[in-house]
């Protein structure tokens, strides 16, 4: 399924009555199957896009749809990983891959089958029972990803999800989605800060300005898959860094002196 | 939580920091002369409200202090707890297991007994319930009888008719309500079915319509209710202790001439009838109408019937209010009556 | 030149907070012997202050008779129907109040209204609707009970993180799957401190309403031994109200404990 984001735009009313534009005319698509990469600047409004896509906010401007084939009854469009990992504490691994499952009405033996094939799939084997609580980072994150995963969407959206990790997990962890998603092949939009990841992960990377964000250009990543560790040196990789350095360099030094004390509310 | 349960239990808390702190009460001692009395606002309390009035008690050299109490048995309480010197008011198992527990208290005069004739006590049964049939006292077999505190003197008494009737304190349900008014009060509002309440109440009762008297309970059960009652501490003052007594005794002579003789069974009230009435319902707060329904009997010289309070004993103990009875020797001083009698009469 | 040395000192020994465990024991042991002492002795009259080998020789007699199980029961039974109704109540609107914005503008103003109220007043009007029987002693220890399960509850539910709820929402969860799976478990941490919160309250409350009215139960215990003044029995009444808080207090642990066996991240 590919997304189509036209013209959207999301403003919203702070507490002093101003208005915030956070998105302006953002205008883009991912093609089916593709591997996007949404980056920006802190404050850009990449979390607030994904928001919208996933259909958690409305747009102020403009609409986001989905074209492809029908799906079969019971699978949802999108699925989101969160950067804080967002797992339910109460519920153990399983639980919580099965969330999205028990909302689709998914039971019985599909339920456990899939539970059990994604938990495999992320490396999960053998910590079903266990509680977030008692997992690493980066367990944890593999939990999110298996429970996104787990409802089968077309789209899969990640909102930085490997921010929150130290830069050793981190490497393992990109590694792994995308080996991943070699064999699951979703759409993917993976919203993230972190130029070298994104020119890592994806095969093409809309790159957003501050705000009110904009898209400033979408630059394609001219890498072969698979993806290896090594190719960080590759000069085709660093060029296309540099390149998209350049774009947001002034843009990250702006939005680092950027007045924090906006609060949102729905515009 | 009632008025009633906050003092007592307020006194009892400051028993309890008297005791460990050891020095007994000073400085809230009363002076020499004055002696401190614990009353019900009751006709009952009659003899009491003349001695005073008519200043019996200072004749003797003694200056009475009324200290007003909602039931009887905190009186007792107060009387342990060195509160009070005199208690005029019922017998109560309290009283009796406050000797039991170990402080001395003693039974000293007569200051009024359940006698036929002479309304004390009525058994009120709710208007409704009476205009349903509730009769006699076979008819309050499951019913809900309202008394002050348990092993109260309505308790004993309710207890003694049932049995005479063939029944027990088990076939009814007792409802403690821990203060007279709150005993009225229950009635008033249909909590219970009975009452057992002392003059003023049952004629007030009657008279607001909200209860009819189904037997003056002295018609049904003599004894000897209630007394005075000193604290150990008086008692070793002998000449303060007699000298309280020789007012008493005047007082409760002058109450029986002019209340409670009769002459072939009906009334023959004396020459200051209408004084003491208007004293008792100075003193109660009721309408003289209601207090001249009847003045309670007690002995012309305020002297005991003592082989009562043995009965009574027995029975708390037998029905499980105390744990064993006491002595009369232990509880009991009728020497103090005896040579107030002769002092008066010399 | 000469070398300086020196040794790094602990700055926060005096800081520490040893468990001094025997300390406890001895200390409230130490205070029962006083007691007897004191009473053994004569220096505070056994009326006043009953020795603690008289409380403990009158609670077994009475134990042995079977009293003391009457009364226990019956006291356990008022609090388990008061507790019952007035927590299952107290949650429910305290999630109703939480997660509505429609229930929150009718209800908040109500609850600051007579969550103030002291329960034990309210004793006589409940006794003037509901009568001297049990529903005024249930309905008294359930009201208790309420206030605090409402109040807790509607503070748990709304500290639910919004970031697990916007996860819910985003596999596909409606009011009601949000309610159950994700503002409940969030809310239970402070349902169950409301419940020991409630359970002292409702203590009180059931010895107020035994007071009035009751034939047995621990209350009627302490009232009856106090109309007769048996102030041995009195402390035995006593000492049993305060085992019973503390049994309460644990068993609630006990089953916070086996509720909840994550923490929240």
């Amino acid at each position: 399924m590919r997304v189509v984001v036209e013209r959207v735009g999301k403003t919203y009313h702070d507490r002093r009555g101003r208005d915030v534009v956070a998105l302006h005319q953002v205008d883009f698509a991912v093609e089916t199957r593709e591997f996007v990469a949404l980056l920006g600047p802190s404050g850009c409004g990449k979390s607030t896009l994904l928001g919208i896509i996933a259909g958690l906010l409305p747009p102020s401007s403009g609409r986001v749809y989905f074209e492809g084939e029908p799906r079969p009854g019971r699978a949802p469009v999108t699925a989101t990983v969160f950067q804080e990992f967002a797992l339910f504490p109460w519920r153990t691994v399983r639980a919580n891959v099965e969330f999205g499952l028990e909302e689709l009405g998914v039971s019985g033996s599909e339920r456990v089958e899939r539970t059990r094939r994604y938990l495999d799939m992320t490396g999960l084997a053998g910590f079903e029972g266990k509680y977030p609580h008692q997992l690493s980072g980066g367990m944890r994150q593999r939990v999110g990803i298996a429970r996104a995963l787990a409802v089968e969407p077309a789209v899969l959206l990640l909102d930085e999800p490997f921010s929150a990790l130290d830069a050793q997990t981190r490497t393992l962890m990109m590694d792994e989605l995308l080996g991943i998603w070699e064999r699951t092949r979703q759409t993917i939009l993976y919203v993230t800060h972190n130029i070298q990841e994104a020119v890592f992960m994806a095969d093409r990377v809309i790159v957003l300005s501050r705000r009110p964000g904009e898209v400033l250009d979408a630059v394609p990543i001219k890498l072969p898959r698979p993806r290896r560790e090594g190719q960080q040196g590759d000069p085709v990789f660093v060029q296309t860094a540099d390149r998209i350095w350049g774009l947001i360099k002034s843009q990250a030094q702006a939005a680092l002196l950027d007045d924090q004390t906006v609060t949102e509310r729905d515009g | 939580m009632s008025l009633i349960r906050l003092r007592g239990l307020a006194l009892l808390a400051l028993a309890i920091a008297a005791g460990l702190l050891v020095a007994p009460v000073t400085g809230a001692q009363p002076k020499p002369t004055g002696v401190k009395v614990g009353v019900l606002k009751l006709t009952s309390s009659a003899p009491i409200f003349v001695g005073v009035e008519k200043g019996f008690f200072k004749e003797f050299g003694v200056e009475p202090e009324l200290v007003y109490f909602q039931a009887a048995a905190p009186i007792a309480t107060a009387l342990a707890a060195g509160q009070l010197d005199v208690g005029a008011t019922g017998l109560t198992a309290a009283l009796y297991n406050i000797v039991l527990g170990g402080e001395k208290l003693w039974i000293v005069a007569d200051k009024g007994r359940e006698w036929p004739g002479y309304p004390l006590v009525a058994i009120v049964v709710q208007k409704e319930a009476w205009d349903g049939g509730l009769r006699s006292i076979k008819d309050l077999k499951g019913k809900r009888i309202g008394v002050t505190q348990l092993g109260s003197t309505f308790h004993y008494h309710i207890g003694n008719i049932l049995e005479k009737e063939g029944l027990h304190l088990s076939d009814v349900k007792i409802v403690p309500l821990q203060a007279m008014p709150a005993t009225v009060e229950a009635l008033k509002g249909k909590q219970v079915d009975a009452i057992l309440v002392p003059q003023p109440f049952p004629g007030a009762a009657e008279a607001q319509g909200f209860g009819k008297i189904l037997a003056w309970a002295g018609d049904l059960y003599p004894w000897q209710i209630a007394t005075v009652f000193y604290s150990d501490k008086l008692a070793v003052d002998r000449a303060r202790a007699v000298a309280f007594m020789k007012g008493y005794v005047k007082a409760s002579r002058y109450y029986f001439d002019a209340a409670l003789v009769q002459k072939d069974g009906h009334a023959a009230h004396g020459a200051n009838y209408d004084e003491v009435v208007e004293i008792t319902a100075k003193y109660t707060g009721a309408r003289p109408e209601i207090i001249k329904l009847g003045f309670p009997f007690q002995d012309r010289n305020g002297r005991l019937l003592v082989p009562d309070i043995e009965r009574q004993m027995s029975w708390w103990a037998a029905n499980g209010f105390m744990k064993k009875t006491l002595p009369l020797t232990a509880v009991v001083d009728t020497s103090f009556v005896e040579e107030a009698v002769r002092g008066l009469d010399r | 030149m000469a070398v300086e040395r020196l040794v790094v000192a602990d700055r926060t020994a005096f800081l520490r907070r040893p468990d001094y465990r025997a300390v406890r024991v001895l200390a409230l042991l130490g205070l029962v012997v006083l007691w007897e002492l004191l009473t053994r002795t004569g220096w505070v009259s056994p009326l006043f202050l009953p020795a603690p080998s008289g409380v403990l020789a009158e609670g077994l007699d009475m134990a042995r008779s079977g009293q003391l199980l009457v009364h226990l029961a019956r006291s356990l039974e008022r609090l388990a129907w008061g507790f019952g109704v007035g927590a299952v109540a107290g949650v429910g609107v305290g999630v109703a109040v939480g997660f509505f914005a429609l229930a929150d503008a009718v209800v908040q103003p109500v609850i600051a209204a007579t969550f103030p109220i002291p329960k034990i007043a309210l004793l006589p009007l409940l006794i003037l609707w509901l009568g001297i029987g049990e529903a005024s002693k249930v309905a008294v220890v359930a009201l208790g009970v309420f206030f605090p399960m409402a109040i807790n509850t509607y503070a748990g539910v709304r500290q639910a993180d919004p970031l697990l709820i916007r996860a819910a929402v985003s596999f596909g969860a409606g009011s009601w799957s949000v309610i159950r799976k994700v503002v409940l478990p969030s809310a239970l941490p402070m349902v169950f401190a409301g419940l020991k919160l409630a359970a002292g309250t409702a203590l009180l409350l059931l010895v107020a309403a035994e007071q009035i009215a009751a034939d047995a139960g621990i209350g009627f215990l302490i009232l009856q031994s106090g109309n007769l003044m048996e102030t041995t029995r009195l402390m035995v009444g006593i000492v049993v109200l305060s085992l019973l808080g503390v049994a309460s207090y644990w068993a609630i642990g006990a089953l916070e404990r086996s509720v909840i066996r994550w923490r929240h991240t």
